[in-house]
């Protein structure tokens, strides 16, 4: 449909609008008209890539043989497509979130950045340019993390660097030790490993394969190096927090997806050590993720926790190496994004209407703010898995996927769904526990804690969105369902 | 059908945007609606399939049994929705109640309709948050724990019940109704993997029954709950879950003994134990609780028996039916009654309400309908009907067990026995009730009402709720039996034409009403009440710790998360701890900063070149102290004696000097402390000393380098010199 250089202009519109704003530094006003306009229009601009077949536009080389380029495959879309859409509605709610802020002009500059460099990364053809922008990206995010300049934002934020820049280059130390044992580092489905010199570097490729996905899986939250979700996502402001816990995440588990089916190829880590240790750390992260959040009070870091647990559901999908665990991972990918921004940008709102950060000072939120409360419950819900959101269809993929699990133990193949369960119910406990005490306040509460305090249509309108498309998207989940189908049958 | 199931979602939305005004006669419309498409539904049956909604798509039908319990549910709604205006006309959240009303009304239609377990599950989890709602309805602290309970059993149940199915979707492949027998019997995998996702499976719905050991929402949510909501709850959601275990025992367990045998247990257990807190519980609702999980063991017993008997289950299968049917109708009726006493006086506690029906016919009748039909007293009980036919279930398969010679025909003997005493507690805690209300003096018997105790509504509700339980009980050939055979397709075994008043069942009857009466006369009147101020008061005995969920369950899940969580806690602050973050780089740091300033350490500085210095002094010392030992060994001279020292001409001189200045001085100045040595031999000696010295160092090693060290000095400045 479109020739293969455009794929150049969603990532670098976005780039430009943020020099632009960084640059202008415009009035408050003008500021708004800029960002939601391009953020808008970046969704717009990247329909034309989406409809196309597969585009390849090579950027430059490093050399001769490590080019540098954008390919647009349907897993690329579906991210681009998802982080996009993701960041420009909840660019709309940070508006009112961020009003009474300073330093906006580098706010927005960063986080407009960050989405073109999102989509490039989405877009990104071979390990060396995912690396690139996997890396921009960490650098461009620190800022949202340290925008308050607290001591602790600066803290959390410096944390956050760390911990990027160690999974990275975790992941660097794989990426060169592979580089023998490959016939290029472009992604291919079912792999690039050339069958001449992988056999007998076997364990060099296993090795190096735990280091890329625990060096990706750094991003995504995963045990051991999970270290900075609980930290960074409290501090942040409310919207960064929900783009780096939903959209963030995601770029570790498509690093993971990338590395494991179209670097490595399944088939060589099929019922290999390497497998069983993925699976184990997932399961473990999913079910201590949980539990941790379940004992925090702090309602943003159980979100954060709650973060931790979620995303490695995606990545114990990947690890179960089929078809269905990779579409219940790519469906739950969907449904974390969409049910935890909302989660965090009602924690958002809960902070910006009553300054209220505690679990247990949310008793009557519910008579407070409903309309935020009913967004906060239904999400939740369909974050325990209850049918008929997209959380449950996702489960009972990811569960389907664990089951089906050939050649790693029987007894894990089964632990893993009754760990999802495990998490499911502690889910529950964590997540309407303040949402029933919200609605259903003891008597006794004081009458100023019961008085509306509904944020403004700008946050309202955003979660409410998220809300529904969560819920539309379980009830008919056809057609994603499809698309995930066709990404599993062409890499398995 | 589509149209019937969103029709209540919709108009739950509708209702709830409404005027205050419309609101409830829209509510009612809408209900009236429902029962009249479900009617027409029950007598023209139709599918429906909605492929790809949720993932796996949902699938209904209703055939015989469910078409029939689905009109039973619309009836049900409809019934407590006319008394729902009365009952609600205080209470601010009216909305809320009927917009989740609906919402329930929906989904459990849905389990009703449901052709496969996963679009069970579906409705089924939908019901059992939206019911939640209406338990807590009243907000008290009472309620809020009672929720909780229920949410809980819910949540942890429909989890559970999850797990089951993926078990079974992974093994059989399917989870149809109609295919789901064929795809257990043809699985070629070990029978245990079946038998594990069957009890997962079954505990979700037994949950929701209200099956021990985990019955206990029950006794806590009916009491707290709207008496409309209880009626529901009791008469209909818990079915949901019976019609779940059907499933489960029917078509995936066809022929398993073992679980037959073990779900039999459960049930009596159940049966049993529902029944002895009835007869101990002193608060109306909570009384109709227990002996709804009572009645639901009762019915539980019924198909582990259908199961049993297999295909000559009809006996047993009729009972189960029935005695859903009834034990639905009888609960509607009663929880009504509780409820309109609830109405009047704000107070559910026996010792209170004593009276209160006195005086009020039509509250007699209707309680007294109810009553007797799940007391099983004939002829007017519809109960009786039911109860005799799972009476004769057991029998059947007694004389099974006899003619196959097998030897546990005494455990079903026992089993029996506790039947019928549990028939007879039953019967003993309506009179209880039936006495408790309508017979004694109390302090609600006497009030001046200003107004009637139920509006023409209420009324209606009532009478509707009970009109069909006497019917059903007179004739039960021409009504119970239709509707049994209409199940029939849903529970296997085949139709046959059943006898309801024969000598046997009225036996089974009279014996049950007989230990009724004793115990009602014996354990209630005697250990169950007390005189206090000259009046009989019933008084709570059970005791409070022997409360499963106070004991076991809360302490369980309040701790486990507890101690799970310290350790996890741990495990999972490893790579953020101390330890490791500050620690290990730390140490790290300290090796490198060691390893680095190695070259510039003291040590290195001073230790090292004094160390090469004494090697190397020590290697050049060698050749002289080898030399040394030489001189003192083999080189040695051999000394003379008392050999004199030879001076030469300078030491005597000196030395004769030297002794005539020693005399002069020894006589004058030194006289006291005279000096005597001779001069000229210490001078000699001195000379041969230094002698010896001089040619021992000549002699030496090192002379000779130093020597060949000048030699070397010369011979290059000749050759520089040379050079030049």
């Amino acid at each position: 449909m479109v020739s293969s250089w455009y794929m150049l202009i969603p990532v670098l519109f976005p780039a430009a609008a943020g020099i632009a704003v960084a640059a202008g530094r415009p009035s408050s006003a003008v500021r708004k008209m800029l960002v939601s306009c391009s953020l808008g229009i970046n969704c717009l601009l990247l329909i034309p890539v989406l409809l196309s077949g597969e585009l390849e536009f090579r950027l430059f080389s490093l050399s001769r043989d490590l080019p540098v380029f954008l390919k647009a495959d349907d897993t690329g879309k579906f991210f681009a497509a998802l982080m996009s859409f993701v960041w420009f509605v909840v660019g709309i709610y940070s508006f009112e979130y961020m009003a009474h802020e300073r330093h906006l002009d580098r706010y927005y500059a960063c986080y407009l950045m960050t989405s073109g460099v999102l989509t490039a990364l989405c877009l990104s053809g071979s390990i060396i340019t995912f690396y690139m922008f996997y890396e921009m990206m960490a650098l461009l995010t620190v800022p949202l993390v340290v925008h308050t300049m607290e001591k602790d934002a600066v803290a959390a934020g410096i944390k956050y660097l760390i911990y990027s820049i160690l999974g990275a280059s975790l992941a660097l130390l794989g990426i060169f030790l592979l580089s023998g044992y490959v016939t290029s580092f472009s992604f291919t489905p079912k792999g690039v490993l050339n069958p001449e010199t992988a056999g007998e570097g076997r364990n060099t490729v296993l090795i190096a394969a735990m280091m890329l996905i625990v060096g990706f899986g750094t991003k995504a939250g995963m045990f051991p190096l999970h270290g900075w979700l609980p930290t960074a996502h409290p501090v942040a402001p409310a919207p960064a927090s929900a783009v780096l816990s939903g959209i963030i995440t995601k770029t570790g588990v498509l690093g993971v997806f990338r590395v494991v089916y179209e670097l490595i190829g399944a088939e060589t880590l099929r019922g290999t050590w390497v497998q069983m240790a993925f699976l184990g750390l997932t399961i473990f992260t999913v079910f201590s993720g949980s539990l941790l959040a379940y004992r925090e009070k702090l309602l943003k870091k159980r979100l954060a926790y709650s973060s931790v647990s979620q995303v490695s559901y995606v990545l114990f999908g990947l690890a179960t190496l089929t078809p269905l665990g990779v579409v219940g991972a790519l469906l739950h990918v969907c449904a974390h994004s969409l049910i935890k921004d909302t989660l965090f940008m009602s924690a958002g709102a809960i902070i910006h209407q009553t300054g209220k950060t505690r679990v247990e000072e949310l008793n009557g939120i519910g008579k407070q703010m409903p309309k935020v409360m009913i967004c906060f419950t239904v999400v939740s819900l369909g974050l325990v898995g209850i049918p008929p959101c997209l959380g449950f269809v996702s489960k009972w993929y990811l569960a389907q996927g664990s089951l089906a699990a050939a050649g790693v133990p029987q007894w894990l193949t089964w632990l893993g769904p009754a760990v999802l369960l495990i998490s499911a119910l502690l889910t529950a406990g964590y997540l309407l526990s303040p949402a029933i005490h919200g609605f259903f306040p003891p008597k006794d509460l004081p009458a100023e804690d019961l008085t509306r305090r509904e944020p403004g249509a700008v946050m309202l309108v955003p979660m409410a969105c998220f809300m529904l498309l969560s819920v539309l998207l379980g009830i008919f989940p056809g057609g994603l369902i499809r698309l995930f189908s066709n990404i599993a049958a062409a890499i398995l | 059908m589509l149209y019937l199931l969103l029709l209540p979602l919709m108009a739950a939305f509708v209702v709830r945007a409404l005027p205050d005004r419309w609101r409830l006669p829209g509510f009612i419309g809408t209900l009236c609606t429902v029962f009249a498409g479900t009617l027409a539904i029950c007598f023209h049956p139709v599918s429906l399939s909605l492929p790809g909604i949720c993932g796996l798509g949902l699938s209904f039908h209703a055939d015989g049994f469910r078409g029939l319990y689905a009109v039973l549910c619309a009836f049900m709604w409809l019934v407590t929705g006319l008394l729902t205006p009365e009952y609600f006309r205080h209470d601010r959240q009216l909305p809320r109640y009927l917009f989740f009303n609906l919402v329930t009304l929906a989904a459990t239609l849905g389990v009703f309709y449901a052709d496969d377990l996963f679009s069970t599950l579906v409705c089924f989890e939908v019901m059992s948050l939206a019911s939640y709602v209406w338990v807590i309805q009243e907000e008290e602290p009472q309620a809020m724990r009672a929720g909780q309970t229920y949410l809980a059993v819910a949540v942890i149940g429909g989890l559970t019940t999850l797990m089951g199915l993926f078990l079974l979707w992974k093994n059989l492949g399917t989870l149809r109704y109609d295919e789901l027998q064929a795809a257990a019997v043809a699985f070629a995998g070990p029978r245990s993997t079946i038998s594990w996702a069957s009890w997962l499976t079954l505990f979700g719905f037994a949950a929701k029954a209200g099956l021990f050991p985990i019955h206990i929402w029950l006794p806590k949510a009916h009491p707290v709950a709207p008496a409309p909501a209880s009626a529901i709850l009791s008469g209909m959601l818990t079915k949901t879950g019976v019609l779940g275990m059907a499933v489960v025992a029917l078509r995936i367990n066809h022929g398993n003994v073992d679980f037959a045998n073990a779900l039999l247990v459960l049930g009596a257990v159940t049966m049993f134990l529902g029944a002895v807190l009835g007869l101990f519980s002193v608060n109306l609702k909570r009384t109709l609780a227990c002996s709804s999980v009572s009645q639901i063991g009762f019915i539980v017993c019924g198909l582990s028996l259908t199961l049993l008997l297999g295909h000559h289950g009809t006996i047993a299968a009729y009972g189960t039916v029935l005695h859903m049917v009834n034990h639905s109708l009888c609960k509607l009726c009663l929880f009504l009654c509780a409820g309109t006493v609830f109405m009047n006086l704000e107070e559910l506690d026996l010792n209170k309400i004593r009276g209160f029906g006195k005086g009020k016919p039509l509250l007699h009748i209707v309680f007294l309908a109810g009553a007797l039909s799940i007391a099983c007293i004939p002829p007017l009980g519809a109960g009786f009907n039911s109860k005799s036919l799972l009476h004769e279930g057991i029998l059947e398969y007694m004389e099974v067990l006899e003619e196959a010679g097998s030897g546990a025909w005494g455990w079903y003997k026992a089993f029996e026995i506790l039947f019928l005493i549990s028939g007879g507690l039953t019967v003993a805690y309506m009179t209880k009730l039936y006495i408790c209300l309508f017979r004694e003096e109390g302090p609600a018997s006497g009030k001046p009402s200003g107004r009637k105790y139920a509006t023409r509504l209420s009324a209606a509700a009532l009478i509707l709720s009970c009109a069909a339980l006497p019917l059903l009980g007179l004739f039960g050939r021409e009504l119970m039996s239709p509707l049994a055979a209409r199940s029939m397709s849903f529970f296997g075994p085949e139709e046959k034409e059943i006898f309801y008043f024969t000598w046997e069942n009225l036996k089974g009857a009279l014996i049950s009403i007989g230990i009724g009466a004793a115990v009602y006369l014996v354990v209630v009147r005697c250990f169950l009440m007390r005189r206090e101020n000259g009046r009989k008061v019933y008084v709570n005995r059970w005791p409070a710790w022997l409360d499963l969920e106070e004991a076991v369950y809360r302490p369980v899940l309040k701790w486990l998360p507890i101690l799970l969580g310290k350790a996890d806690a741990f495990v999972m602050g490893i790579p953020d701890s101390k330890a490791v973050t500050r620690w290990i780089p730390h140490g790290i740091g300290r090796i490198t900063v060691f390893v680095m300033r190695l070259p510039e350490s003291f040590a290195v500085l001073r230790a090292v070149p004094a160390g090469i210095t004494a090697v190397s002094r020590f290697v050049c010392e060698i050749p002289e102290r080898l030399a040394s030992l030489m001189h003192r060994s083999l080189f040695r001279k051999a000394k003379p004696k008392k050999q004199v020292p030879v001076g030469n001409a300078f030491t005597y001189r000196l030395g004769c000097f030297l002794n005539r200045c020693t005399s002069l001085l020894n006589r004058t100045v030194w006289r006291g402390r005279p000096l005597r040595q001779d001069f000229e031999y210490v001078l000699a000696r001195r000379r041969q000393e230094a002698a010896e010295e001089q040619e021992r160092i000549m002699s030496s090693v090192s002379y000779g380098f130093l020597l060949m060290l000048i030699g070397i000095v010369i011979v290059v400045v000749v050759l520089l010199a040379h050079r030049t």
